[in-house]
């Protein structure tokens, strides 16, 4: 018996292989596109009980990011306002806005607001605010434009990769001390005598950073990592206990 | 080529350390927990759980509805919530400490609560308080665990039916409008002791409105002996205290003063504080120990005198008799003299004697002698003779003035009173006497038979019970009203030296319970308290100065008022008064035979009298001792054992035959079923049986309301352990011994019947040389380096090869742990920090058995002795000593376990912690095979999402408390969820676990110190600024955490010593964990000395400069001369 197998057969094996390498290796592709943080978080802006606007309270009111997280450097948790606390000014102003409603209620009632957690962090990660905010990381790095959200949604893909590039290469990020909080600063606003004045330099720059006109992240972020001892833990139990 | 590693060969004389009897005879049962770091089939599911086949077609169908319920594949939105209005001082995520104390039976514990979002879930000693220094015990630990019991009391019942609140209201003010017509007659409390001032403020208000009441105290495990032997012998109002810090030597009684459950924690510390030693020149006290059991102190005694409990007056007589002789004290022989010349027994160790009693008067001033509390009057009469003689009152035991109302009775006279028909309305406060109380109270009048109190509560025609659990005494009562726990109400305590303490809430009644004082102020009228009302009035009285606020402020903040200072009174002993009532209560007490054995009941270490029944940490504590979990037994020694031909396990029926017969002229006879323990190092012809077990409990068992019978059978199926109680007489409360006159025989034998046991006693053994190591201290003098020459850790070269690379320990701080081995006293109370601390789930009895325990911590408990065991003739080594060993991970820099994981969730940090990542952990259960220590657990079920509940196992004796298995509904209760620690992470099934060194702790201190560095450099955690949990709650600073980088720091200290060593040297673990070595102090001219302490046979061949040199000598020749110990690398 001849030919049981047409020819076009002889191609089967190989095109199968070509198929599977192509679809396995176009399902990892999608999964590490599709199914990762960078994907799956960013951009979440769920529905709030109270569209509350960052932008308008932050850049136009010009309100510091502690009036209302009031512990966020104290604490691990950034805790959200009380009721109280919106209803210190919106007893004055806006006191008929009907968008506030659900605070009215809350403060007549003692309900509270349940608001839409966005960032999350997995119940094995114990994330601390404190340790952060006090030690040259702005919320801007994390949180990224909040004070320009009109309603807050998740900026930064809070994966594990994510924050171990933060974790080591700390200089990346750092900033002074008293900018932490001014989420629109740039690195071009240092002044470097001024900076270099008051923080000095990284050992071994003999460059004479006075004279230049701007300062990079990386020469900052470098200068107070030294100066302020920043070794932010990369092992597991830092973030895993 | 596989290698098998050698560990260097232990040579064949000499002492050996063991665990039990599988360990000292070497058997395949023993071989396999020894070689395996969970024993064969732990690892399957067992017969009597689920089939493989089974559990696979389960699998399956769960795998198809995960499938329908893929319809969303959204995250589920979480919300936040934050509060309306701010709550004062609360920071969300932050922990608050408040001061408070937990009442005991004798005397107050002064403690510190961490709350978390207004909820306790940890329990620390009160650092600033002496009575408790910053310790605790297993009960104040564990006492967090009651507060979130789900079992627990939840409503008022009426006749055993909810009711509500107004209604008991209305009752009680019923009640009160008639007690005010007839002056309380009728009106009986039976109460509980819990040293409240307030408590006894109303008490007395009480008395004075309704003058006709009756007050009563009932505590099943206090005894009074002590105290009327006190009044007698130094007058109305006087309270001993023995000052241990200043005793040189201790002879102990059947007293166990070390055991810290007791909750004198200060009393322990003081012994130890003299057992610390820093270096050979130190001194150290000596303990002398009779007893007829291994108890706490007998495993920390020098010298151990086995002794049958019933024997401790004859033993004491004849100890007085040679204290007299050598002091020609006037007092003592005047006491000796009233008493019968007879007195005195035969059949102790003369020698032992002698020299004891000749060590004691050499020490004149600094010695002390005790007895324990469940000894009757004439042994504390001589005891305080004795202490009398050797000058020791006023030095080593200081008189108190304690005030008491005399107007208290005793159970027995409440009894009485009920039988007369006198009470009408009984309140009972917490205990549970229908369980607890001493069978026989008293006498029915008509029909002569004897009336145990389940009896007397049904001839009360109304009983109001508070009671923190629905129990067999609340099934008996009209009225059932939820107790608050201490945690939950306002109060006040006194400490047992008479410190006053606040006992502040930290939540609100979680079930709306009330307090006893909140009752007592309805019957007396008062106008509704909500808050500290009641006890402020008392502390107005207590006249704090300055302004009330402020100081009341501060009372609550520090937990106490400015600790008056004691003053001891100057009383010498009233010989004539002790003379008299020693002639009156002696009694001679024939020895105990095989054939009639006495029977002593004591206190169980791991739930108390029986109140903690429901306490599932306490239930699964190994006894410090025993190393059993779930259970009491009666112990028994081995040549006892062997007597009765008995085993481990097997059911014994112990029958009491009361001398007195009953109206009918018929024999009374009480009989318990109870499985026997074979207890190395337990007196012949004497059986020890913990109370506590058996007690019914909600949960266990239903309960029917009043008017049912609450039938106690001697063996309940139901129940856990065997309830005691049910032998206990008034005239025999703490022992029983066929003396002819309460009790002509005793009767033991074999049902025939075997009972499972878990015990862990060799679960987790450590193949290895010199795991524990001691010696005497005058061995350490003439040789401070003892410690290296065992196990040849001297002859190891100073840096050993290895194989594998570790990353850098490169942080500034490197963190190390310390554990003194002498003066750990095995209390366990770090076992339930831990516990407590790390989330670690209870896994009930059958777990246990199979060796699935999750405590990240344990205490090895090793036995000592020149002989090994001989299986076939069944012979024991008579007189054991006893080690404890706090064992957890060793954080080796060497961790053998992170070279074989295939996921690197354990690794190293570079500060020296072997860290578990646990989302990482695939539970392969490769490091725990690896591990040397068998410090790791795996987590074989969903422990913290399945119940633990009531479970008959098919073809065994008994009803387990136990994990129910994968098909119960998942999600464990709120209200055991609100214990958890939010800062440790809850392990789900297939998790490997073990000891993190607190990394929750170290990583809290770090972030502290960087958020107060800030924009500074200085992140250095301050020293010893704070500790891990085991460390903190150890009465004794037997563990010690810190930085081992820091010379200055207190482990790096201990470190430092010469009697530091690590485990398993030779194998280059490098572990972070190091022990300081155990050293005993002998008197050489003991019979027993040679034995005691000789730590290994290397060090006696090395050394022969102590006083049996020619012992060495003899057991060298006997030596293998190659060098016992030679390391074999791999």
């Amino acid at each position: 018996m001849a030919n049981f197998f047409p020819r076009w057969t002889n191609w089967l094996p190989l095109k199968i292989a070509v198929c599977g390498v192509l679809m396995v290796g176009g399902l990892t592709a999608a999964t590490w596109y599709y199914v990762t943080p960078k994907y799956t978080r960013v951009g979440y802006e769920p529905i709030q009980p109270v569209p509350f606007p960052h932008d308008l309270h932050v850049s136009q009111l010009g309100m510091d990011c502690r009036y209302c997280h009031s512990f966020v450097d104290v604490a691990a948790h950034s805790n959200l306002p009380n009721t109280q606390t919106c209803m210190n000014c919106h007893t004055q102003v806006q006191k008929d806005n009907p968008k506030l409603e659900p605070v009215r209620a809350s403060w007549k009632t003692g309900k509270p607001i349940e608001w839409v957690q966005i960032h999350r962090t997995p119940d094995y990660v114990f994330y601390n605010h404190a340790a952060h905010v006090n030690r040259g990381i702005s919320c801007f790095s994390c949180h990224g434009e909040i004070n320009k959200m009109p309603v807050v949604y998740h900026a930064k893909p809070h994966s594990m990769a994510w924050c171990l590039e933060c974790h080591r290469h700390p200089e990346n990020f750092l900033r002074p001390d008293d900018q932490i909080f001014n989420l629109d600063w740039k690195p071009d606003d240092v002044k470097p005598a001024e900076f270099v004045s008051k923080y000095g330099k990284p050992v071994g720059v003999t460059d004479d950073w006075a004279q230049k006109k701007t300062l990079t992240q990386k020469e900052i972020g470098q200068t107070l990592k030294e100066r302020w001892n920043i070794q932010p833990p990369i092992n597991c139990q830092g973030c895993h206990r | 080529m596989k290698h098998v590693f050698q560990h260097p060969p232990e040579s064949e004389t000499g002492k050996r350390y063991w665990r039990g009897p599988g360990d000292l005879s070497n058997t395949p049962e023993f071989r396999d927990w020894l070689e395996r770091e969970f024993p064969a089939g732990s690892a399957e599911l067992q017969d009597d759980e689920w089939s493989r086949r089974g559990f696979l077609k389960l699998m399956g169908a769960s795998m198809a509805l995960a499938g329908f319920g893929l319809n969303s594949c959204r995250r589920p939105e979480a919300h936040l919530v934050p509060f309306t209005k701010s709550a004062e001082w609360t920071i969300p995520g932050k922990s608050l400490y408040y001061a408070t104390a937990m009442p005991r039976r004798n005397g107050a514990l002064p403690l510190i609560a961490t709350t978390v979002d207004g909820r306790p879930i940890k329990m620390e000693g009160n650092p600033l308080h002496p009575s408790s220094g910053g310790a605790t015990d297993i009960f104040a630990q564990a006492s967090i665990l009651d507060l979130y019991d789900p079992t627990r009391s939840r409503e008022f019942l009426k006749k055993g039916k909810p009711a509500d609140r107004a209604a008991f209201d209305g009752d009680i003010e019923k009640l009160r409008t008639q007690f005010q017509g007839d002056g309380g007659a009728g009106l009986a409390f039976l109460v509980e002791e819990t040293h409240s001032p307030t408590r006894e403020r109303l008490r007395t208000e009480l008395e004075r409105k309704y003058p006709s009441m009756v007050w009563s105290v009932y505590d099943a495990a206090a005894s009074d002996a002590q105290q009327a032997a006190t009044q007698a012998s130094f007058g109305a109002n006087t309270h001993l205290i023995p000052r241990l810090e200043r005793a040189d030597v201790v002879l102990a009684l059947d007293s166990d003063f070390l055991d810290c459950g007791e909750g004198d924690v200060a009393g322990v510390r003081a012994f130890t504080s003299r057992r610390r030693i820093s270096e050979s020149k130190d001194s150290m006290n000596r303990l002398y120990v009779v007893e007829n059991r291994f108890s706490l102190t007998g495993s920390m005694a020098d010298h151990r005198l086995r002794c049958a409990a019933s024997q401790i007056p004859a033993f004491t007589f004849a100890l007085a008799r040679k204290i007299a002789d050598a002091t020609t004290d006037a007092g003592l022989s005047a006491i000796l003299a009233t008493l019968p010349p007879s007195a005195g027994g035969t059949g102790f160790d003369e020698e032992w004697t002698t020299e004891a009693a000749r060590d004691l008067v050499a020490r004149s001033g600094t010695s002390l002698v005790l007895a324990g509390a469940s000894q009757p009057v004439v042994v504390q009469l001589l005891v305080y003779g004795i202490n009398s003689a050797l000058k020791n009152i006023g030095t080593t035991l200081s008189i108190r003035d304690m005030a008491r109302n005399p107007r208290t009775l005793s159970l027995l006279q409440l009894a009485a009173e009920i039988v007369a028909g006198r009470v009408k309305q009984l309140f009972i406060f917490g205990g549970d006497p229908v369980y607890n109380a001493f069978r026989g109270l008293a006498q029915d009048a008509e029909t002569k038979q004897p009336l145990d109190w389940a009896d007397l509560q049904k001839k009360v025609p109304q009983v109001i019970r508070l009671g923190y659990h629905v129990d067999a005494t609340s099934a008996l009562s009209h009225w059932h009203v939820p107790l608050a726990h201490y945690l939950e109400s306002w109060g006040d305590a006194l400490t047992a030296e008479g410190g006053y303490l606040s006992v502040q809430p930290m939540i609100m009644p979680l079930f709306g319970g009330m307090s006893e004082i909140e009752l007592m102020n309805m019957l007396l009228g008062g106008p509704k308290v909500e808050g500290p009302e009641l006890v402020q009035e008392t502390f107005r009285a207590s006249a704090p100065a300055g302004d009330f606020q402020t100081a009341w402020s501060k009372f609550l903040h520090d937990g106490f008022t400015a600790p008056v200072p004691a003053r001891d009174r100057a009383a010498a002993l009233n010989t004539a008064g002790a003379g008299s009532l020693g002639q009156k209560l002696w009694a001679a007490t024939p020895a105990p035979t095989p054939e009639s054995p006495e029977i002593v009941f004591v206190r169980s270490y791991s739930i108390d009298d029986g109140r903690y029944s429901n306490n599932g940490w306490l239930q699964e504590l190994p006894d410090p001792v025993t190393k059993l979990t779930w259970d009491n037994a009666a112990l028994l020694s081995p040549n006892l054992a062997q007597h009765l031909d008995v085993v481990t396990g097997d059911l014994l029926r112990i029958s009491v035959i009361d001398a007195a017969k009953d109206a009918k002229g018929q024999q009374v006879t009480r009989e318990l079923v109870i499985a026997a323990l074979i207890a190395p190092g337990h007196a012949d012809n004497s059986i020890t049986i913990p109370l506590g077990y058996g007690r019914k409990m909600p949960g266990f068992d239903s309960l029917p309301y009043a008017g049912g019978a609450v039938e106690d059978n001697p063996m309940t199926a139901d129940q856990i352990g065997f309830n005691a109680y049910l032998l206990r007489t008034v005239s025999n409360p703490h022992f029983i011994v066929a003396d002819g006159k309460a009790v002509e025989s005793v009767k033991v034998e074999k049902t025939g019947d075997k009972y499972p046991f878990s015990i862990t006693q060799e679960h987790w053994s450590i193949e290895g040389r010199g795991l524990v190591r001691e010696a005497t201290l005058d061995r350490y003098r003439a040789d401070s380096d003892f410690v290296k020459k065992i196990a040849g850790d001297d002859e190891l070269p100073a840096t050993l090869p290895s194989l594998y690379t570790h990353p850098a320990m490169d942080a500034v701080q490197q963190w190390g742990m310390s554990v003194d081995l002498n003066v750990c006293t095995g209390c366990s109370a770090c076992v339930i920090a831990c516990q407590a601390e790390n989330n670690i789930p209870v896994v009930g009895k059958l777990q246990v058995g199979h060796g699935r325990a999750m405590h990240w911590m344990r205490i090895d408990r090793y036995f000592a002795s020149e002989k090994g065991f001989e299986q076939d003739k069944r012979e024991w080594p008579e007189d054991p000593e006893m080690v404890h060993q706090p064992m957890m991970c060793q954080h080796c820099e060497n961790a053998p376990c992170e070279t074989v994981c295939p996921v690197n969730a354990t690794v190293h940090s570079e500060d020296g912690l072997n860290v578990m990542a646990y989302n990482r952990c695939i539970g392969t259960r490769y490091c725990a095979n690896n591990c040397p220590f068998k410090v790791r657990r795996f987590n074989f079920f969903d422990y913290n999402q399945r119940p633990v509940g009531k479970k008959k196992i098919a073809g065994e004796f008994s009803t387990y408390n136990e994990y129910l298995g994968p098909l119960t509904s998942k999600g464990a209760p709120d209200i055991v969820k609100l214990q958890k620690n939010p800062n440790v992470t809850v392990r789900m099934r297939g998790i490997m676990e073990k000891c993190s060194y607190c990394v929750q702790r170290i990583e809290e201190a770090k972030i502290g110190a960087r958020v107060r560095a800030g924009a500074s450099s200085d992140t250095r955690i301050p020293r010893d600024s704070f500790t891990s949990a085991c460390a903190q709650a150890c009465p004794n600073d037997a563990i010690v955490f810190g930085d081992k980088a820091d010379p200055e720091s207190r482990v790096s200290k201990m470190k430092a010593q010469d009697r530091n060593y690590r485990l398993l040297e030779y194998l280059n673990v490098k572990t972070r964990t190091s022990y300081l070595a155990r050293i005993r102090n002998p008197n050489p001219k003991m019979p027993d000395a040679r034995k005691i302490g000789v730590a290994s046979p290397k060090e006696q061949e090395s050394n022969e400069t102590v006083e049996h040199g020619d012992e060495a000598e003899r057991e060298k020749g006997k030596l293998n001369p190659a060098g016992a110990s030679q390391p074999n690398h791999p």
